[in-house]
């Protein structure tokens, strides 16, 4: 019994192994960056006041996790047998005749998360303030990668995937807004510290 | 200055420091198994739940491309129709027409499965290209 249904689900995935592949690795990639960002949010915020450390540590595994799944991600789609894209098609926007739009702003998102993500090795070489404003975009890179994945997504319409994602991009979403609306008035408390300070040295 | 000349409170600091130092790395570790395991965990429920849905016919991509071969194969059918009505008086034993409108049914008929899909296409070259398993 379940070796016949075993055989069945083989033989009606091998066909399609690459993209069901492609499939699952951008699902992963999804939830996975989401709970990236949460973590990195978290980081900063006021939310967690101990746990930094380990909340650092786990924002990089779960970055890393997600660029990885992102790599599979593209990559698979590369042995469809249906799209046949070339390396360009999956790498270079606006190259791929497949749902242009929707698959440049992934393209885009994924080397906006690489470039953003792997720059933290290269901070002390940045700068760490310039580094850290710089890092701000990673939350812009997701929402990209949010919108890619619910304007192509093949699932996007499926009441699990938009269960699933909902558990991680709604508390994602909650604490970026948090984050803009902590950050607005500190850094209109900064400009009128600057501009005293400016005023005093006159 | 030398290992000798540090106070014992000294001593007890550094050892506390290095404890902590190695405790931290141990977390560090445990956190990045787990990170790694929790992604391994959520492709593999995305992979079976993918699977499963394309096993059971429920494939939104599939079921898209079914249902818009539908609408071609009866566009083509009632098209078809009304051509054939048109043409019967002048040759009835068409047999280039006769396998188009066959090979357009076939595509319609043709269920999501590629094996099913290709069999049709040898049927017919001029339904080949759009019995095509399509996935997106």
């Amino acid at each position: 019994m379940h070796t016949t249904s075993a055989n069945t689900l083989a033989t009606a995935v091998a066909p399609h192994l690459f993209w069901i592949t492609s499939r699952a690795a951008g699902v992963a990639a999804l939830l996975l960056s989401s709970l990236t960002v949460c973590a990195g949010l978290l980081i900063g915020g006021r939310v967690v006041s101990g746990h930094r450390a380990e909340l650092r540590v786990t924002h990089e595994a779960l970055s890393l996790a997600t660029l990885a799944a992102l790599v599979i991600h593209g990559l698979a789609l590369l042995g469809d047998g249906y799209l046949h894209p070339s390396l360009g098609d999956i790498a270079l926007p606006l190259i791929s005749g497949y749902r242009t739009l929707w698959t440049s702003i992934g393209i885009v998102a994924f080397w906006a998360l690489l470039v953003l993500g792997l720059s933290y090795y290269a901070r002390a070489r940045i700068g760490v303030q310039r580094w850290r404003r710089l890092h701000r975009f990673a939350a812009l890179a997701w929402i990209l990668g949010l919108a890619h994945s619910l304007g192509e997504g093949t699932d996007a319409g499926q009441m699990w995937f938009l269960a699933m994602i909902a558990l991680v991009v709604i508390p994602a979403l909650l604490l970026l807004a948090a984050r803009l609306l902590d950050s607005a008035p500190a850094a209109t408390a900064g400009d009128t510290a600057r501009v005293a300070r400016a005023r005093v040295a006159r | 200055m030398s290992a000798s000349a540090r106070t014992p409170e000294q001593l007890d600091a550094r050892a506390l420091a290095r404890s902590r130092r190695e405790a931290m790395r141990r977390r560090a570790r445990r956190i990045r198994r787990s990170v790694s395991v929790l992604a391994a965990t959520l492709f593999s429920i995305a992979f079976l739940v993918i699977s499963v849905q394309l096993a059971s016919g429920h494939d939104p991509a599939l079921l898209a491309n079914s249902a818009k071969r539908e609408a071609a194969a009866s566009a083509a059918k009632s098209s078809g129709a009304s051509g054939a009505s048109g043409a019967t008086e002048e040759t009835s034993g068409d047999d280039s027409g006769a396998s188009s409108g066959e090979a357009s049914t076939a595509t319609g008929e043709a269920s999501a499965s590629s094996s099913e899909a290709s069999s049709s296409a040898g049927e017919s070259s001029s339904g080949a290209s759009a019995v095509t398993t399509s996935q997106s």
